[in-house]
């Protein structure tokens, strides 16, 4: 009892700043695998300011992927702290890491992860069905966003009709549909040819230039090289933190 | 190129808190068109799935047609025998197995001299009238034209007051002829068909049961029961069918009263003289049976209650085995989807997001077989009304509607909730 009451000015102390976005605090994430345990991170902390363009590096296997979904709010951490917008996450329920993961991520995933039988424009709605926008609004800005990809022509293409640079631009127009906070892409020209790839990173470039935050997961230093700050990885801790340009 | 900016966020943001309200609405509408897709990608598949909920479906509509088919049947064709009308027979017609047998050992046949005497003695009542029938029905012949079985009935003319048939052309069965056991006859329609098409049959001599009758009048059409036609009789003097074919006939004596509220009265003052007549002692059961239309209107009524206990029974167990089969089709949705569930969960999906997604579209899936069911149902009823009688009630059509929606409702609740409480990093992890 008593040491829940003490808590409470402990965390308001270590709030973050204003117009720091992301502050994550000694995270750990454990993997219990029966005999051993896998630590994929181990105590990793940093802050990401508004409007940053980060990239974070590291070896496969370092757990950049870990990180990303935690700071996505689709995983939660073993230990540790991580506050998104002044919010500390690990004290929200369910439903508000939804609301978060709808209106203050947008993630853009290596495999882009949409869903198979619907059209692109549909894909792109996807984020304001599940927050309620009117039918005609969700219409219009879905339209926009896939303009903004420079997809206007291929709205009603499924998936399966879209090249891969094509697709990841889809999962792009997805991911800003909603005007979020961070733009999270876990390796996003992972799976496409260096010509597509830089495609993307202009994109991710445009969209920096007009204000929003993003971070960047990558293995490539041509890539990273697009980025103004560098995270650094290896086995679960952050191993440097430079500033770039 | 548009701008996305954060300072919109904020805009937003706020406008987004009413916007909430909607959000359930949203996902069911997107919910519903997953499962019409579900359904239109896989039919055979689905229409496997549905078939617990198609029997069901037809079954309860079907039962419902028939039973409103016989309820407007009886309200239609056998409350007209006579509104006011009852029949004074041998037996208690539609009375139990048991009962009948008894009956058989017991009651006596009602003759002639029966009816004389209530023609004579019972006061109050607006016609009487005996008739007599040879079972099964004899041969008629007209010229070259055979028809292998007519209703050859006997009756006294007083009939013209109580029975169905109205005169079409000519005339009824008069007391003259019933005196004189004149070789008349009345014909129905059936009889006219099939021996004068196109000509005038009054004058013409019939051959029924190897004698000749001339046609002196036409009924009207009286129509068809339980798919029978009633038009099928040839009607002859009382004194011409005892002169010709029965000396003693086993009768039936139609008594009608003036209005409704005197029948009950007249049934027991029948029950009262009949029993004088044949000495029944007071603790005795009746020797004979007096029918009303509305006593088989409430042995109808009676039967509908097991009716519809039988067919609550049969369509519960077809709409829990659908119920089931629908519940695992559903399972296995969610494990093929786990991926795609991730991903919606990845782009804010909550929850109930995902429970309403699977919940309705089970509900959809299912109600997608109650209209098969529905449509089945209608060709069922169709045939069925061919040969005996059935209208589907529009009540029938919703409640089955409702009933299978509700029972894939219930039956998606659980897998939707597995679906709604997978971990979205590791449903997005599953590759499938
Ligand atoms: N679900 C899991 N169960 C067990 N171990 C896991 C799981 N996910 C990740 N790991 C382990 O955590 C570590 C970090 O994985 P992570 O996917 O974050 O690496 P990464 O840096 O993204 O690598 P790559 O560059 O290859 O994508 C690895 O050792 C991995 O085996
Ligand atoms: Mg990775």
């Amino acid at each position: 009892m008593g040491s829940q009451v003490a808590s409470s000015p402990v965390q308001e102390s270590h709030r973050p700043a204003d117009g720091v976005i992301i502050r994550t605090e000694d995270l750990w994430k454990t993997y219990d695998m029966g005999e051993v345990a896998v630590h994929a991170l181990c105590g990793v902390s940093f802050e990401i300011a508004r409007g940053e363009y980060v990239a974070i590096m590291g070896p496969s296997g370092s757990g950049k992927s870990t990180l990303m979904n935690l700071i996505g709010c689709l995983d939660t951490p073993t230990s540790g702290r991580y506050w998104l917008n002044g919010r500390l996450v690990s004290e929200l329920t369910d439903d508000e890491l939804a609301h978060i993961r709808n209106k203050e991520i947008g993630f853009v995933f290596q495999t882009f992860n949409l869903l198979a039988r619907a059209t692109a424009l549909h894909n792109v709605e996807l984020p304001l069905i599940y927050n309620g926008t009117p039918a005609e609004e969700r219409l219009e800005r879905a339209k926009e966003a896939l303009r903004v990809v420079e997809l206007g022509d291929r709205m009603y293409h499924k998936p399966n009709e879209l090249s891969g640079g094509q697709r990841q631009r889809v999962a792009v127009a997805r991911a800003l549909v909603n005007n979020p906070s961070i733009i999270l892409a876990d390796e996003p020209t992972g799976n496409l040819d260096s010509a597509t790839g830089a495609e993307i990173m202009n994109l991710l470039d445009r969209l920096h230039q007009s204000g929003n935050t993003i971070v960047l997961v990558t293995h490539e230093f041509d890539i990273a090289a697009h980025a103004f700050r560098v995270i650094g990885i290896r086995d679960g801790k952050v191993d440097r933190d430079e500033r770039m340009k | 190129m548009a701008v996305y900016t954060p300072a919109g966020v904020a805009a937003r943001r706020a406008h987004g808190r009413h916007i909430q309200l909607s959000g359930p609405w949203v996902t069911a509408r997107e919910a519903f068109w997953i499962a019409v897709e579900t359904l239109r990608t896989h039919k055979l598949r689905s229409f496997l799935t549905l078939l617990g909920v198609v029997i069901a479906t037809t079954t309860l509509i079907v039962v419902m047609a028939v039973v409103n088919g016989m309820n407007t049947y009886i309200a239609e064709h056998i409350a007209n025998l006579g509104a006011n009308t009852f029949v004074l027979h041998q037996f208690q017609w539609a009375q139990s197995f048991d009962e009948f047998i008894k009956a058989q050992r017991r009651n006596k046949p009602i003759r002639l001299e029966d009816y004389d005497f209530l023609r004579d003695y019972l006061r109050g009542y607006q016609a009487i009238s005996a008739l007599a029938q040879i079972q099964p029905g004899p041969e008629a012949r007209y010229k070259g034209t055979t028809i292998d079985e007519v209703d050859l009935m006997g009756l006294t003319p007083s009939h013209m007051d109580i029975g169905r048939e109205k005169v079409a052309e000519g005339r009824y069965l008069s007391d003259q002829d019933n005196n004189h056991n004149a070789p008349v006859c009345f014909i129905g329609r059936d009889i006219v068909d099939k021996f004068f098409p196109g000509t005038d049959p009054l004058g013409k001599e019939i051959i029924v049961g190897g004698r000749g009758f001339r046609v002196i009048g036409v009924a009207e059409r009286v129509g068809t029961t339980f798919g029978i036609s009633q038009d099928n009789f040839v009607f002859i003097p009382m004194g011409t069918f005892r002169a010709y074919f029965m000396p003693r006939p086993e009768l039936l004596v139609f008594i009608k009263a003036p209005d409704s509220k005197h029948l009950p009265e007249l049934e027991d003052e029948v029950r009262a003289l009949m029993r004088a007549r044949r000495h029944v002692p007071y603790h005795e059961a009746d020797t004979f049976g007096i029918n009303a239309s509305d006593t088989l209107m409430s042995v109808w009524k009676e039967l509908t209650g097991p009716i519809f206990a039988v067919t609550i029974g049969v369509v519960a167990v077809f709409m829990v085995v659908g119920g089931i089969v629908i519940m695992n089709i559903m399972l296995a949705s969610v494990t093929e989807r786990t991926h795609e569930i991730g991903i919606r969960k990845s782009l804010g999906a909550r929850r109930r997001d995902i429970l309403w997604q699977f919940v309705i579209e089970s509900a959809v899936m299912a109600a997608a077989g109650g209209l098969v069911g529905v449509f089945l149902a209608y060709a069922v009823t169709w045939a069925v009304a061919a040969v005996f009688t059935a209208k589907v009630p529009l009540s029938a059509v919703f409640i089955g509607l409702f009933l299978s929606a509700a029972v894939g409702l219930f039956f998606g609740i659980y897998p939707a909730s597995k679906a709604a409480r997978l971990d979205p990093i590791e449903a997005l992890r599953t590759e499938n």
